[in-house]
């Protein structure tokens, strides 16, 4: 978006000539390989899905025959509503910490970085190396009742005595925030580094205060950047069935443990999938309201 | 979903306490779901759809019936011949180690000249029913000749109803004949021990912590007592939490009924709302136990056990409740279509002399299958005290403490307070019965 678009050619009229045939085909030959692949590994899956959450299914056998049982997805939403809302509030909370969090680490990186750019960059990412379940699970040790935390601030007598973080809210809250940081602070920095430094100079030289410069200049050349940062971090932590487990409690479960329990516990292929199918949409949603606000062409800049 | 391995060596502060392993390894976090976490974005999303293509996959076969032939009639045994290998699935944790091996197995092929493919893939029984599914399905080889199934979870019964078992060689059971406790012969799963042979045994009763409660009592009301408000752990598995819901209200779970299954719930439902339960675990509620996040909690016999070999966990201990414990047993089957059913029958049937049991026991310190036993834990000769004396340095007990513990070798009392789960009638039954106790554990 910071390239030539606007500005029209002169004369305004296109000056196209017919392509030969190879190079017409050029650019439907080049995306094939990303065609099949979305084709064999989404639309495929998603339909199966669909159908799936219309069957009714054995247990045991896992066989399935199509009943066009519509009413599955009313019954589930009506079970589960409030676990939805519960991951789009926590997945939303989580997602508004990142970004305020990951604003200032990328905004440094990108102005301040100088030759060390990649290696800063390198030092945010290290933690993530790790493995997303191991790390969610060492957050369980260190805030546990009596851990290394709680536990000397108990007996520093800080907090009470019966104060806990685990099997809260706030604790799944957190690991969502914590897990998915990396999701936020990337595409930050993509956008905040490609601005052009000089625009600043010029908001100075036009009697810009620091604040203005950041609110009128900076700021609006990165509202892509952040909504792009807030898609790739809201979906996956929608969906997120981790944290909930690790470090929630007994009224906090989000929709991807309803889920993985139909799949896995309940083996309720039909029901799973229909709250899949229902959580796709939602993160569907989102995605279009982001390509109607920003236009689709910024999507795929900062992804 | 027991939590059946046993005690990684727990030396007071070794780096990486045996609870980390069992995280890795257990249900919560299988490898499709750490593949599906650590995915870029595709989360649950992803995962769903892999599963609902699998479902639709299963679906394209039918029938499903061994008699053809008579697999598993005594004319067809005496055709198998020996293959000299074996593979066996196993959960993680749950069979002796030493030195990073598995003597019991390797005197084993010392004995028989039959190589053991011991792997450990089995960490909840649906999921892992849900893999070797469509392998039974169209009639093929599943990689394994031994399984081990609970009891207490549907996929044993389906792979017996369905005709996915061979029929046990009942003439090549000679020890189990001779040794097997009659809390794993006859069973009321497998009458006639037709198609299973117990692997290990557990209570799920209550574990706390002493140093807190100091008057535990005798009942489960302990798990119900507002004194202990937000630090009492409960079970997610829908058939422990609903069987101690139906012995909270004193029904025995095997002969409830759905009434009662609702009475169940509800009074589990209030202890949930008036925020006596702090969370409903899998296998890590052993770690909120030690860690001091809950008092009092559902607990798995053995792990109590191991966790009282480290001195730091001293104070745990488990409550078998006078409304009864649940006793559930892991069996060995041979899937239907297994290459060398002969090789698995001899060793299912190795695991019943009383020394390779002791020497497994002193590992695992579940419930043994083999009262006989507990004599050559108190008097080891020949092999089984080498191994024994081999294994003392790493576990760090005396034998005497494995053969007299009463969760390795019950006495009466113990015994009579041992409840059955329910057996599902029906798949109706069962969709009731997770109805009721799944929304429980999945609140919002």
């Amino acid at each position: 978006m910071t390239h030539s678009e606007g500005v029209a050619p002169p004369g305004g009229a296109t000056r196209r000539r017919r392509a030969p045939l190879g190079k017409a085909l050029a650019p439907y030959l080049l995306s094939l390989p990303a065609g099949l692949w979305l084709l064999a590994l989404f639309l495929v899956p998603m339909v199966v899905m669909l159908s799936l959450s219309l069957q009714s299914c054995n247990f045991g056998t896992g066989a399935c025959v199509m009943t066009w049982h519509f009413g599955e997805f009313w019954q589930q939403v009506s079970l589960y509503h409030s676990q939805f809302l519960v991951s789009i509030y926590f997945a939303g909370a989580a997602t508004i910490i990142d970004l305020v969090v990951s604003f200032p680490i990328a905004y440094w990186i990108a102005f301040y970085g100088g030759s060390k750019k990649n290696f800063f960059l390198l030092m945010l990412l290290v933690p993530f190396f790790v493995s997303f379940v191991i790390r969610t699970i060492v957050w369980e040790f260190i805030l546990s009742d009596q851990g290394i935390v709680l536990g000397t601030l108990k007996s520093a007598h800080l907090v009470p005595q019966n104060f806990h973080v685990l099997a809260t809210g706030y604790a799944v809250v957190a690991g969502l925030a914590y897990n998915y940081l990396p999701f936020t602070a990337l595409p930050l920095y993509v956008a905040i580094e490609r601005i052009d430094k000089t625009v600043l100079d010029a908001a100075y030289d036009l009697y810009a205060s620091k604040r203005e410069a950041f609110t009128r200049v900076i700021l609006p050349l990165t509202i892509p950047g952040l909504f792009a940062a807030f898609l790739l971090t809201f979906i996956p932590a929608l969906g997120d069935y981790v944290n909930q487990q690790i470090l929630g409690g007994t009224s906090d479960t989000m929709i991807g443990t309803v889920i993985q329990n139909a799949f896995l516990t309940n083996l309720d292929y039909a029901g799973g999938s229909a709250l899949s199918a229902v959580l796709l949409a939602i993160a569907l949603v989102g995605i279009f309201a982001y390509a109607r606000l920003l236009g689709s062409r910024t999507i795929e800049e900062y992804l | 979903m027991q939590d059946q391995h046993s005690p990684q060596p727990e030396s007071g502060d070794s780096a990486l306490d045996p609870s980390i392993w069992r995280g890795l390894t257990q249900r919560r976090m299988s490898r499709r779901q750490m593949l599906a976490a650590t995915g870029t974005g595709a989360g649950a999303l992803g995962v769903s759809a892999f599963l609902a293509a699998c479902g639709v996959k299963g679906a394209s076969v039918g029938s499903h019936s061994v008699k053809a032939g008579g697999v598993g009639s005594a004319s067809w045994w005496a055709k198998q011949k020996l293959h000299h290998t074996v593979n066996f699935a196993n959960w993680p944790y749950y069979i002796d180690v030493l030195s990073g091996k598995h003597p019991t197995l390797e005197h084993f092929t010392n004995l028989t000249g039959i190589q053991v493919n011991y792997t450990e893939p089995i960490s909840d029984n649906l999921p892992f029913y849900a893999k070797i599914r469509p392998s039974l399905q169209a009639q093929q080889y599943t990689g394994y000749d031994i399984i081990v199934m609970t009891n207490n979870s549907p996929p044993l019964g389906y792979l017996i109803n369905y005709g996915w078992l061979t029929p046990l060689d009942q003439g090549a059971m000679v020890n189990f004949h001779k040794y097997a406790s009659p809390l794993v012969t006859n069973t009321s799963w497998d009458p006639g021990n037709k198609y299973t042979m117990a692997w290990q045994s557990g209570w799920t009763a209550i574990g706390y912590n002493s140093s807190i409660i100091k008057d535990p009592g005798s009942s489960v009301d302990i798990l119900f007592d507002r004194r202990y408000s937000g630090k009492v752990g409960m079970m997610a598995d829908p058939q422990e939490l609903g069987s101690l819901g139906l012995l909270a209200i004193g029904v025995e779970p095997a002969t409830s009924t759905e009434s009662d299954w609702a009475k169940a719930a509800k009074k589990l439902q209030t202890q949930k709302s008036d925020g006596i339960v702090r969370a409903y675990y899998d296998q890590d509620y052993i770690n909120h136990l030690k860690n001091g996040d809950t008092v009092v909690s559902q607990a798995w016999s053995g792990d109590i056990f191991q966790a009282d070999l480290n001195s730091k966990y001293r104070d745990l201990h488990l409550l078998i409740p006078e409304e009864g414990g649940m006793f559930w047993t892991d069996n060995m089957c041979i899937p239907a279509y297994a290459q060398n059913p002969k090789d698995a029958m001899t060793l299912m049937d190795y695991y019943y002399l009383p020394e390779v049991q002791a020497v497994v026991e002193y590992y695992n310190d579940y419930v043994c299958p083999v009262p006989k036993a507990q004599g050559v834990l108190l008097h080891p000769t020949g092999w089984a005290e080498q191994t024994l004396k081999a294994m003392h340095p790493s576990i760090g007990l005396p034998y005497s403490t494995t053969a007299h513990a009463l969760t390795v070798f019950p006495n009466a009392q113990y015994k009579a307070n041992s409840r059955n789960y329910y057996k599902y009638k029906s798949q109706e039954e069962l969709t009731a019965w997770n109805n009721l106790f799944l929304p429980i554990t999945q609140g919002a």
